[in-house]
């Protein structure tokens, strides 16, 4: 029986077993894929993969439909834990905590994680790769490295401002790019 | 009082965030902004997925088959811990089957430990392990803890074979409350020590005991526990 993502939020809400196996089912070869990609090593990406699924366990309730798509949320939380791991910040707060207070909701309209599901690795990897350099190297350092605007700043030699708009510019032209790849009703600037 | 935030500049540290980039400085004033405007918390959603796209472009690298296990195993062993059923039941089908009855048989034994978590974390030799000496009417081992894997494992020797009607269940006893079916001990190949697995923080617990139980185990502890022996560090 296949599960939609609400239905795994809603289990994992429920406290039950099955909701997290379903999201480790589902999500668990990504989570483990962006471990390994930061921190370049298979018994600490285990390590980060495992403590990621089970403080979604623990703690399921703090996911928020409106900020984004579940898949966006594990993959924070993965991302999150690896680059502490990589930094050794083990007192880093970040983004697996919600901003604002919600209740757990069903993802319900996403336009994205509809787009996210219809994509392919190879479509990803040609829109990525139609970015300027310099764009996709500011958003790997910051995704892949955990480097902060500052950092980026001073190691790509170039002003705050300046790094803070490559980022935008980048997601943008990404989402341009990958939306004119898959038909979507989601309007475009 | 600080002017409120554009969402031109909203967006360019939403995206930041997306990937992981923004200062820890830039984050309240960002976070409020988005509270209050509807555009911006959709910008904030569609940028987030928009960078969970980019492990996408990685060639896929599934995990070993042991993390779900390991996974599943201590998700399980939680689950059944907050229903007040012995965890133990997730791991039925590996404890082996068909031990040989001796004429020890049914006689209560007992490791019995006494260690107060938070007393001897002081004087641990590492800071994310602990190793705790154990011992019993005729049983001695070692409780090694690891903090950062939160994870423990009993070893014992100097325990009777038992029946395949009995097992060696081992209890987490925290200071007020009941005890907790944690584990079971399984004998080692060749007559070697008998050893338990247990997942998790040790925190709250106050002292661990094995006793008697029928095979499969049970809710709480039989009477068959001997006298605790006082805690060393190994």
């Amino acid at each position: 029986m296949h599960l939609s993502d609400d239905d795994i939020v809603r289990s994992i809400s429920a406290h039950s077993p099955e909701g997290i196996e379903a999201l480790y089912d589902r999500y668990g070869g990504l989570a483990h894929t962006v471990a390994l990609r930061i921190l370049g090593d298979r018994g600490a990406a285990e390590d980060v993969v495992q403590e990621s699924f089970l403080a979604v366990w623990r703690r399921g309730s703090t996911f928020q439909a409106g900020r984004g798509s579940l898949r966006s949320w594990i993959c924070t939380i993965v991302r999150n834990r690896a680059i502490d791991r990589l930094r050794g910040d083990r007192r880093r707060t970040r983004l697996d905590t919600p901003i604002e207070g919600a209740s757990i909701e069903p993802t319900g309209s996403d336009p994205w994680a509809a787009v996210a599901i219809e994509l392919s690795g190879e479509e990803v990897r040609h829109a990525l790769a139609e970015l300027p350099a310099e764009q996709r190297q500011t958003i790997e350092l910051a995704y892949y490295a955990g480097y902060s605007q500052s950092e980026i700043a001073t190691k790509m030699e170039v002003p705050l401002g300046t790094v803070k708009g490559r980022v935008r510019i980048a997601l943008d032209k990404l989402r341009t790019s990958l939306a004119d790849r898959v038909e979507t009703s989601w309007p475009t600037q | 009082m600080a002017d409120p935030m554009s969402c031109e500049e909203a967006t360019d540290l939403l995206a930041l965030d997306a990937v992981g980039a923004l200062e820890p400085s830039d984050r309240d004033a960002m976070a409020r902004h988005v509270a209050t405007c509807a555009t911006c918390k959709r910008a904030a959603a569609e940028y987030a997925d928009l960078a969970s796209l980019l492990p996408s472009a990685l060639e896929l690298v599934p995990p070993p088959a042991r993390l779900r296990r390991r996974l599943m195993a201590q998700v399980y062993a939680e689950s059944a811990a907050s229903v007040r059923l012995p965890w133990w039941r997730r791991l039925v089908a590996t404890i082996p089957a068909g031990r040989p009855f001796t004429a020890v048989g049914a006689v209560a034994v007992v490791a019995a430990i006494a260690f107060g978590i938070y007393a001897v974390a002081g004087r641990n030799a590492s800071p994310t392990s602990v190793s705790y000496t154990v011992s019993g009417t005729t049983a001695t081992g070692t409780l090694a803890v690891d903090t950062t894997a939160r994870q423990a494992v009993l070893t014992v020797t100097g325990l009777a074979a038992l029946p395949s009607t009995e097992v060696y269940e081992v209890w987490l006893i925290p200071p007020q409350g009941a005890p907790r079916g944690a584990a079971f001990l399984s004998p080692g190949l060749g007559g070697g020590p008998w050893t338990a697995v247990m997942q998790g923080s040790m925190a709250g617990y106050k002292s661990i005991a094995a006793t008697v139980e029928p095979a499969g185990g049970s809710p709480t502890p039989s009477n068959t526990e001997v006298l605790s022996g006082q805690l060393t560090e190994s």
